[in-house]
């Protein structure tokens, strides 16, 4: 091939690749407009006077939660179990659903030696299910069958914890080092103490990052199925917000604690996550 | 022990092609021949880490190749093996990695946790204690030189009080000196222990300076089986082809010889590969 | 292990074999004390979750009830005892799906009538008088009189564990699919069909009753059921405006959650990208304005989709844009969080290579820049994307509309349980659908792209 046919090939390319990006950002363009306009249309109250009054609820609950005064704080510390329910809801999800996550993974990572082959392609199936399931509909199915309560919540996130947390844990199962695996097997070692010995100490950093990740990310779920009737702070809010106008101290305390704990979550994890990770490369 | 017929094809590819040999009493054997002989590929097959196509291992009328499940893992630990990348767990300090050794009979539930008994870990220091490696006992294996972590992995199957010790090219990594620490330390397990070592290696006089016999390989089978001192230079040219003629010291693993470097040898291996 | 895995400890120099007994020992207890205090805390939470009690009061029979109104539907067969004695056949007791003429399997006559339940299962209703037809047990007679419900097994024959007979009431439910229940106020026999009822069209359709294959036909033939339009346009607006399914409704409801997801992330990439650069060290290198946008990012992100939500359902009221804009302003911060941290770790070889060409500021960032963070910034929409269309079928329920609210709707009039199952399936397929589009997307953009 010549050079000049080699030019004329890539600028040809360059060419189509400018056509593609151009029909991308029109696409999206379009998408964007018409959904907005769409929304607009279909939303009970419109653009324009939402924005109006966007900052009427905020205010009105400042208002009140001012003229509380000191006792504001009392009336934190009065929500703070219902709180602490939430962040249970959460811990308890991360913790089930990442045991389940971990088995998940073992078994349905490719190169971990999984007895029949057919284990791991069934196993992934079954994370990518878990992970599609929307929290909603297994908590709201739950909370039918078990009435309101946080349980049925705890479940829906655990299994979908399960799930997430199995998909990215099997990502850093495949990545490990096979050598000390070998090593161990040829000491005579079970699956199990293989698996425990030669994979978990590689990977056990990077499971407690996504972990810690997926912890923040169930605490806002948390919080926010509680508001269908799972307990928790979020069931809290849904009474206060329920009453209408006269609770907005309460309502603001909610908001106040919330925002807090999630500052302070956020703000560990990313902590713990940057450790991991710098303990890691100092190696 | 007594090997028969012991075959392995991968795919169209005959590693080992018809190997059959016995070792009558504990001997050091080096296992020579060029790169992609299947010098690894009849070790790991004895270890069982890979499964043979056809053929007999056989110990006193047993068939090591028929074993499987408990009694499979219970000859992978009666035949230590060690590697040319070690294979030790590198986030596990020394002695855990030691302890290793003993994982076959070790119940399951203490080994999830972690559990060791006294005797265990004492046992685990005496060898790293043999190897001169016990100062570091403590220290994570990958903070470890080459040399150390194999004399850990030498340990460790010391640890798994072996009836037999095979090293896939134990100094293939390894600097002259260090390479001479874990040669005498294999040579020391025949002698001491008085065991069988199966050692691959790819230096002849490595397998002149330390074993009894010699075994050369080439395309899968046995081109020469007999005691080091007949490894005339003929017999070297049948194994390893015209290249040999490179002066045979400069892949010489003793310090006294000349300065060791190890390109020719790669030369060598990627001429054949 | 676990301690180890935080930090590298110096080596220590060791005492005695002792020394490296307690180190061994010391690890294994501190993974114990680890796996004991998680399951201390497990068992904390589900004691503080009354996780016993809980068990206790469920309702596992709504579980089946939810399961069989799932798949199948029942017709009822009422014979009211006070008032008109008339006997009424209707689809789930619907009075909107009462039949006039009643089905093949149901006989009236002067004094009685008989219902066939199938299999030999049958029921005859008299004035106050019901003989139920078992197979293997033989007629069981049941009399409404002043003292109460009088229940007759055959001789011999001792009461199964799925007949309940009291003076009050008799139920009787053999199979899952027949039910015979007698008060002192009705009669009422159920009969199951598998399949759900009138999905298509309306019961009271001239439509309904056809099979797919005259249906067919029926399409295209120019015999007109309607004289104001074609059949196929009459079957098609018959079917979308379908009362008991809500076809209309409910592909609005998912189109209103899609919409949420859609604009919510494209809002949020579009937004978080620009203010990404603001707040990425290598390209601002104002530290006040970088610190000002990044606690922006904060700020959005800790506020948290639910008081988000919140906020704008009480602004804007029911529907798609609330839920978008609760998106769109939540995931901004993560995105633009995100998008920075991408940017902070761009290859700054390429850039200056395309500084070096004396490139002005728009080519830099065209050449320079995206090409490198085009990946993170595809594959993290389309991620948040995925989540998304989860999180507004929640915000949905929070009161914001869509499918959502209309699940926890159906949920809560306790009723039509084959529409509840309708919902899910349709969530379930939307989120799925979606995750495999953006799945499909993610490679073909990334891959197709990384060659560049
Ligand atoms: N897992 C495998 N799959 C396919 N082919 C393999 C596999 N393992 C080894 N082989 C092939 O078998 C042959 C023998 O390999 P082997 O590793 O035993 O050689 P070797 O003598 O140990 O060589 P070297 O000195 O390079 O280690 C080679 O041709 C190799 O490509
Ligand atoms: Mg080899």
């Amino acid at each position: 091939m010549s050079l000049h046919a080699i030019q004329t090939e890539i600028m040809a390319m360059e060419k189509k690749r400018r056509l593609y990006s151009m029909a991308g950002i029109v696409l999206v363009a379009a998408v964007l407009i018409s959904g907005y306009g769409m929304a607009n249309d279909l939303n009970s109250g419109g653009f324009l006077t939402g924005m109006k009054q966007f900052f009427d609820y905020p205010a009105e609950i400042v208002k009140e939660a001012w003229a509380t005064g000191f006792s504001f704080f009392p009336l934190m510390g009065r929500f703070v179990p219902a709180l602490v329910e939430t962040l249970n809801i959460a811990g308890a999800a991360s913790i089930v659903g990442g045991a389940l996550a971990v088995v998940l993974a073992f078994l349905g990572s490719a190169n971990l030696g999984v007895k029949p082959p057919v284990v791991v392609t069934i196993v992934r199936r079954i994370m990518d299910i878990m992970r599609a399931f929307p929290e909603l509909i297994i908590a709201l199915f739950l909370i039918f069958i078990l009435g309101s309560s946080p349980v049925p919540a705890m479940i829906a996130v655990a299994i979908h914890t399960a799930g997430a947390l199995g998909k990215l844990f099997s990502e850093v199962n495949e990545n490990a080092d096979a050598d000390p695996v070998e090593g161990l097997a040829s000491c005579g070692a079970t699956w199990l103490q293989r698996m425990r010995y030669g994979v978990l100490p590689q990977v056990l950093p990077n499971y407690l990052s996504y972990f810690m990740l997926r912890f923040e990310i169930n605490v806002r779920a948390s919080a926010i199925l509680g508001f269908v009737g799972a307990g928790g702070i979020g069931m809290e809010l849904r009474r206060t917000i329920g009453w209408g106008k006269g609770a907005g101290d309460e309502t603001a305390a909610l908001f106040v604690l919330l925002i807090l704990s999630i500052f302070v979550i956020d703000q560990l994890s990313s902590f713990i996550r940057r450790r991991l990770v710098t303990g890691r490369d100092s190696e | 022990m007594k090997i028969t017929d012991l075959t392995k094809t991968f795919g169209k590819i005959t590693a080992v092609d018809a190997v059959s040999f016995s070792i009558d009493q504990p001997q050091m054997i080096g296992v020579i021949g060029p790169s992609g002989a299947g010098k690894s590929t009849l070790l790991r097959m004895i270890n069982r880490l890979t499964d043979a196509t056809r053929g007999s291992i056989r110990i006193n009328d047993r068939d090591i190749l028929q074993l499987s499940g408990r009694e499979k893992r219970r000859w992978q630990r009666d035949c230590a093996m060690i590697f040319q990348q070690f294979n030790l767990v590198p986030r596990l300090n020394v002695v855990t990695n030691v302890l290793m050794g003993r994982l076959n009979g070790h119940s399951t539930l203490k080994s999830l946790f972690c559990i060791f008994g006294r005797h265990l870990v004492d046992e685990a220091l005496a060898a790293l204690d043999r190897l001169g490696i016990a100062d570091q006992a403590l220290q994570r294996a990958e903070t470890l030189s080459g040399g150390q972590q194999q004399r850990v992995a030498i340990a460790r199957a010391l640890m798994q009080q072996p009836k037999m010790v095979l090293a896939d090219e134990p100094i293939a990594s390894l600097d002259p000196l260090s390479a001479e620490k874990v040669m005498t330390a294999l040579r020391e397990i025949r002698d001491r222990d008085n065991l069988t070592v199966l050692c691959n290696l790819h230096t002849l006089d490595t397998a002149r300076t330390y074993c009894d016999r010699v075994i050369g390989m080439l395309q899968g089978c046995i081109v020469f089986d007999d005691v080091p001192s007949k490894l005339t230079p003929s017999v070297v040219r049948d194994i390893y082809g015209a290249e040999q003629e490179l002066n045979e010291s400069m892949t010489s693993t003793s310090i006294s010889g000349p300065v060791f470097t190890p390109e020719p040898l790669r030369i060598r291996k990627a001429a054949l590969a | 292990m676990t301690s180890s895995t935080l930090a590298i400890q110096p080596p220590e120099p060791i005492t005695g074999s002792t020394a490296v007994f307690f180190r061994v020992r010391r690890e294994s207890l501190m993974i114990m004390a680890g796996t004991g205090l998680t399951v201390l805390y497990l068992l904390y939470t589900f004691i503080s979750f009354d996780l016993w009690h809980l068990i206790s009061r469920s309702q596992p029979q709504r579980a089946v009830m939810l399961a069989t109104d799932a798949v199948a539907h029942k017709v009822h067969v009422t014979k009211n005892i006070r008032g008109a004695g008339g006997l009424s056949i209707a689809v789930e007791g619907e009075r909107t799906a009462t039949y006039e003429t009643p089905p093949g399997w149901v006989t009236v006559s002067d004094d009685m009538s008989r219902v066939d339940l199938g299999r030999g299962y049958q029921v005859d209703i008299y004035d106050t008088h019901v003989v139920f037809q078992i197979p293997d047990i033989g007629p069981v007679h049941v009399r409404i009189t002043d003292a109460g419900i009088e229940t007759t097994l055959p001789r011999g024959v001792d009461p199964p564990d799925w007949l309940r007979a009291t003076p009050a009431k008799f139920d009787a439910r053999p199979t899952i699919g027949r039910r015979v229940q007698v008060s002192k106020a009705r009669i009422e026999v159920h009969r199951y069909f598998m399949g759900w009822e009138n999905f298509f069209f309306p019961f009271r359709s001239e439509l309904a009753g056809y099979s797919p294959g005259q249906l067919f036909s029926l399409a295209f033939s120019d015999h007109r059921l309607d004289p104001d339009m074609a059949n196929w346009r009459l079957m098609a607006t018959t079917f979308w405006n379908n009362p008991g399914w809500q076809h209309k409704q409910v592909f609005v409801a998912l189109l209103e959650t899609f919409l949420m997801a859609v604009l919510g992330t494209i809002t949020a990439a579009l937004v978080g990208l620009p203010l990404a650069v603001l707040a990425a060290a290598n390209f601002t290198p104002a530290q006040a304005l970088r610190f000002a946008v990044r606690r922006l990012f904060d700020f959005l992100r800790g506020i948290d989709m639910l008081i988000w939500s919140l906020i704008f359902i009480r602004a804007f009221g029911l529907g798609p844009l609330t839920g978008a804009l609760a998106i769109a302003f939540t995931d901004t911060g993560s995105l633009g969080k995100l998008f920075s941290e991408a940017l902070e770790g761009v290859n700054r070889k390429q850039m200056e290579g395309v500084h070096a060409t004396g490139a002005n500021r728009l080519q830099f960032y065209r050449f320079g820049v995206i090409p490198q963070i085009i990946p993170v910034f595809v594959s993290q929409t389309l991620y948040y994307l995925e989540a998304n269309v989860r999180s507004a079928t929640i915000i949905g329920a929070l009161g914001a509309g869509g499918i959502g609210l209309m699940l926890v709707e159906a949920m809560n009039t306790q009723r039509h349980w084959e529409n509840v199952f309708y919902l899910i399936l349709l969530t379930i397929s939307l989120v799925m659908v979606m995750d495999t589009v953006s799945g499909k997307l993610r490679s073909r953009l990334i891959h197709g792209r990384s060659g560049t």
